[in-house]
């Protein structure tokens, strides 16, 4: 499969330091690829690197082929970019806003397929300062995908919308995609990184440790769990059973941590049946990206 | 150049838009020639009535107060809110901006100055300019000089208050040394010799001299003096673009 971004050993210092070390990784055509990690991990730094606003200390990145911050024009005819907290204009209008973008670029503005996508008829005439987050959003990703960019680069694109805005910023950003657009997102939201992205690269202090699909990274890494409610089982009933990670009690509500579900399961109704003790709401957890998260996390305080 | 004529029609508009700037840009100079007005009118000074003195030099002011506020603050605020930062991912090239803005103010300019020579000829009785080209080009070689001049310097702040106070400070020892409020006859020596280090002077004396009495091709050391101004501020400017105030 064809690569439209190669990063290659690239590091980033402020000072003396690292908000990115060593990274490498490439991103392949067409597919929507994420970058997570708590705050201050170093995605925004490294999206900017590739953007070609940040010039790296070290490594090469290479960006359609381009050395993005040696050639940033010629890059910036061909991908889109949504910032964090950039705004444009106060007082310009929705409209005024998509049609001074849209003189940026040379080629054919996609302008009222975005009205259209983005339902942004109801609010052309309406001024940026006077929209809600949301609708912010909206506007902002369309002035980044005005022109059909080949890459669109997304900065926690959902960041302090409510649920439900988030699924629709969801779906549009399925729907670019579709155009045949490369997308390459940040965020710490890990629901968002599971159902959106294809492939997820997870940064902790400026270094890649791990990158696969969301898939593959659950089922290598996350130890998986298992939740029920009794009021007469104690920790120490269940902490003797073989492989048994951890158990996590509150007001009989019981979060065990296993190496397998269901032989663990097995002798937690054992015991129970034996003792004649009564059980609820058994269920067998999926591990989600976000104990990933919190595992590597717990593995940075023990070194 | 689509994007430049957009971008200055765009900017035009949302000036337009906020009322504040508009009562500064437009209103002030007005209420203030009519203090002065108020003040001065009747007593001749070189031969000059109140308002062949002072509404030439009031429009040499609002060349300086366009230039710092409405470019100069206006473009720092663009600076630390990330307007220009989302310009630097386009295809969109510094000088592009520069010139839209540059657009922009000579057109607020415009309004302001015919504004100002329409109420000195209502209420003062002035007339037309004497020699109304050498006026005019003594005009644009002041804008030339003046936009790029304020500009560079604001591009220097961080932000948009460190902006507004270089700005503040620019403005208010022009106004006062150059000539445009106080005569520069009536200051000691040495305030004298500091008013012809300021680009306002030369500005005020070419306005003056050609609304009044000769045209420009007597000016050739105003002229001077301004052209190179504005050759190093255009140089320092777009040389020196800044897109964010890090």
């Amino acid at each position: 499969m064809e690569h439209v971004i190669i990063v290659k050993g690239v590091s980033k210092k402020y000072g003396s330091v690292f908000a990115v070390k060593d990274l490498s990784f490439a991103v392949k055509k067409g597919e929507i690829f994420g970058i997570i990690g708590p705050n201050g991990a170093g995605k925004t730094t490294t999206l900017e690197m590739l953007e070609g606003v940040l010039k790296p200390n070290s490594g090469t990145i290479d960006v359609l082929g381009y050395v993005p911050t040696k050639q940033l024009r010629a890059l910036n005819k061909r991908i889109g970019v949504q910032f964090q907290s950039t705004s444009i204009q106060k007082k310009m209008k929705v409209k005024e806003a998509l049609q001074l973008f849209a003189s940026f670029y040379d080629g054919p503005s996609q302008k009222d397929h975005l009205i259209e996508l983005l339902g942004l008829q109801e609010k052309l005439n309406v001024h940026f300062e006077d929209l809600s987050g949301g609708w912010k959003q909206r506007v902002t990703l369309a002035l980044a995908t005005i022109h059909q960019p080949e890459i669109l680069f997304l900065d926690e694109p959902s960041m302090g919308l409510d649920p439900h805005a988030r699924r629709e910023m969801w779906s549009l950003i399925e729907r670019l995609r579709k155009q045949g657009c490369t997308i390459v997102i940040t965020t710490h939201y890990m629901e968002e990184a599971e159902k959106l992205c294809d492939r997820v690269a997870m940064i902790y202090h400026g270094e890649l440790k791990a990158l696969n699909t969301p898939q593959q990274l659950l089922r290598g890494n996350v130890s998986k769990n298992i939740t029920f409610e009794s009021h007469q089982l104690k920790c120490e009933d269940i902490e003797p059973i073989p492989g048994v990670i951890r158990v996590e009690e509150n007001h009989g509500l019981f979060h065990v941590f296993c190496k397998n579900q269901q032989e663990t399961a097995y002798h937690i109704f054992r015991i129970c049946h034996e003792r004649e003790i009564s059980l609820s709401n058994f269920n067998f957890e999926k591990g989600t990206l976000d104990d990933l998260f919190v595992h590597y996390l717990e593995e940075e305080v023990v070194q | 150049m689509n994007a430049v004529v957009q971008l200055a029609i765009l900017e035009t508009k949302m000036f337009f838009r906020d009322r504040l700037s508009v009562f500064w840009t437009f209103l002030f100079p007005v209420v203030m020639i009519w203090l002065f007005g108020s003040m001065f009118v009747g007593s001749e000074m070189n031969g000059l009535t109140f308002a062949e003195q002072f509404v030439p030099s009031w429009i040499g002011v609002n060349i300086v107060t366009t230039s710092f506020f409405t470019l100069g603050t206006v473009l720092a605020g663009y600076r630390e809110t990330g307007v220009l930062r989302r310009y630097q991912s386009t295809p969109l090239q510094p000088w592009k901006i520069l010139a839209a803005h540059t657009v922009q103010g000579t057109v607020i300019f415009f309004f302001s100055a015919v504004l100002l020579m329409v109420f000195g000829m209502w209420m003062y009785s002035l007339s037309l300019p004497e020699y109304i080209g050498s006026t005019l080009l003594a005009l644009v070689i002041s804008i030339l000089a003046f936009f790029p001049f304020a500009l560079f310097l604001t591009s220097l702040a961080k932000n948009t208050q460190a902006a507004a106070a270089i700005s503040s400070l620019f403005l208010n020892v022009m106004l006062f040394l150059s000539g445009a409020t106080f005569p520069i006859a009536f200051m000691p020596e040495a305030l004298q010799l500091v008013a012809k280090l300021l680009p306002l002077y030369y500005v005020i004396n070419l306005l003056r001299g050609t609304w009044n009495e000769a045209p420009i091709s007597s000016y050739g050391f105003e002229v001077g003096i301004l052209l190179g101004i504005s050759i190093v501020s255009i140089l320092l400017a777009s040389r020196f673009f800044r897109w964010n105030g890090k």
